[in-house]
């Protein structure tokens, strides 16, 4: 196995240099060569960016199953996009291996209270079946606020917005040995805005099940 | 920058309030989510055969053998995961969003792997740095797949 993936880098090494790529690249793999590709997000379609780079320069990947081949110290090599079967062929294993993606639910206050809207509560059901879906499930409750207070004072009025949530979920069934709470207070905004700034929408409660 | 620099004043105010707490033990990064054949994670000298549901920390590594594969989710959503004959350590992995503090160092070693970004990537893209022996990757939102020859 150990022989079979120099053989592999080179077959990628001789696409993505063909037409553009330097010759040296053709044919020759050297240890610490690496192959970087971008994919299309699973769940969304969407494409991100990346930006592969060394001393010797870098490479832009913005497409679906664009790839650049790296070498120590020289320029990434040229872009090229690979084919889907190629995505399988190099990367189907380790690709086969990725854990289920997270899933999230926000739950939202009434003014000025600790109470759920009611559109808030209906997703309890929800949330519970996302965790029977799991082998391993985690649930992270995160508590959040506005910017009115001190960042300490909202640390903590986060953590109590999430421990509430924690007492339903606990009620409606769910394991409290598979639930971690935290506070990110005042520090992780969902509308941006100034200090001091009453904000109904940054007054909730993140669950991520995992 | 301004809203950075004024950020920084916070996690130092914030860090000297929670001393106590930080001088307990480590929190975990992640969690072993997906793990078949043989794969371990190696803690300092120790290699442990690798379990669902186990907790991966900073500065750990993930080998997999010749039949081996494992994925791992962190705390913030990213996902990674590993084909055969592969290993990644996790250099760094800091996430605490309610302080600012936030960053990750992954190093893809040898074989192939996947990476799919969390929220750090949408939080501070420029904390996140993913690095193989030959280039370092940038991301920006991203679904990556990346292969080390050895």
């Amino acid at each position: 196995m150990a022989s079979a993936r120099p053989l592999l880098l080179s077959i990628v090494a001789g696409t993505l240099a063909a037409g553009c790529g330097p010759k040296h690249v053709a044919g020759t793999t050297r240890p610490g060569q690496a192959m970087v590709a971008l994919l299309p997000d699973s769940e969304t379609g969407l494409t991100g960016r990346a930006v592969v780079s060394n001393e010797g320069g870098s490479a832009d990947l913005a497409a679906p199953r664009d790839a650049t081949l790296a070498t120590s110290r020289r320029r990434p090599g040229a872009v090229k996009t690979l084919s889907a079967a190629d995505v399988e062929r190099f990367f189907g294993d380790a690709l086969s291996a990725l854990p289920p993606a997270p899933r999230h639910f926000t739950l939202f206050f009434r003014f000025e209270s600790d109470e759920l809207t009611d559109e808030s509560r209906a997703l309890v059901p929800e949330i519970l079946r996302a965790v029977k879906d799991r082998s391993d499930p985690e649930v992270a409750i995160v508590g959040h606020t506005d910017t009115m207070g001190t960042p300490p004072a909202n640390v903590e009025l986060g953590l109590k917005r999430a421990m509430m949530v924690r007492a339903l979920l606990v009620e409606a069934g769910l394991a409290a040995s598979t639930i971690e709470v935290t506070s990110h207070g005042e520090g992780d905004l969902l509308i941006r805005t100034p200090d001091e700034i009453p904000e109904p929408r940054n007054r909730r409660v993140e669950i991520s099940v995992k | 920058m301004n809203r950075l620099r004024w950020s920084a004043g916070v996690v130092i105010a914030v860090l000297a309030a929670a001393a106590p707490v930080l001088a307990q033990q480590p929190s975990a990064a992640g969690r072993v989510k997906v793990v078949s054949g043989s794969a371990f994670v190696v803690r300092q000298d120790a290699t442990i055969p690798a379990q669902l549901g186990q907790d991966v920390f900073e500065t750990d590594s993930l080998k997999t053998g010749a039949d081996g594969r494992i994925g791992i989710t962190l705390k913030d959503d990213t996902r990674v995961s590993l084909g055969p004959g592969s290993e990644l350590r996790l250099q760094r992995f800091i996430y605490e969003p309610g302080s600012g503090s936030l960053g990750m160092v992954l190093q893809f070693v040898r074989g192939a792997a996947a990476y799919v970004s969390g929220r750090m990537a949408k939080l501070a893209p420029q904390s996140i740095r993913l690095e193989t022996p030959a280039a370092i990757v940038g991301v920006r939102g991203t679904s990556l797949a990346i292969r080390v020859d050895h």
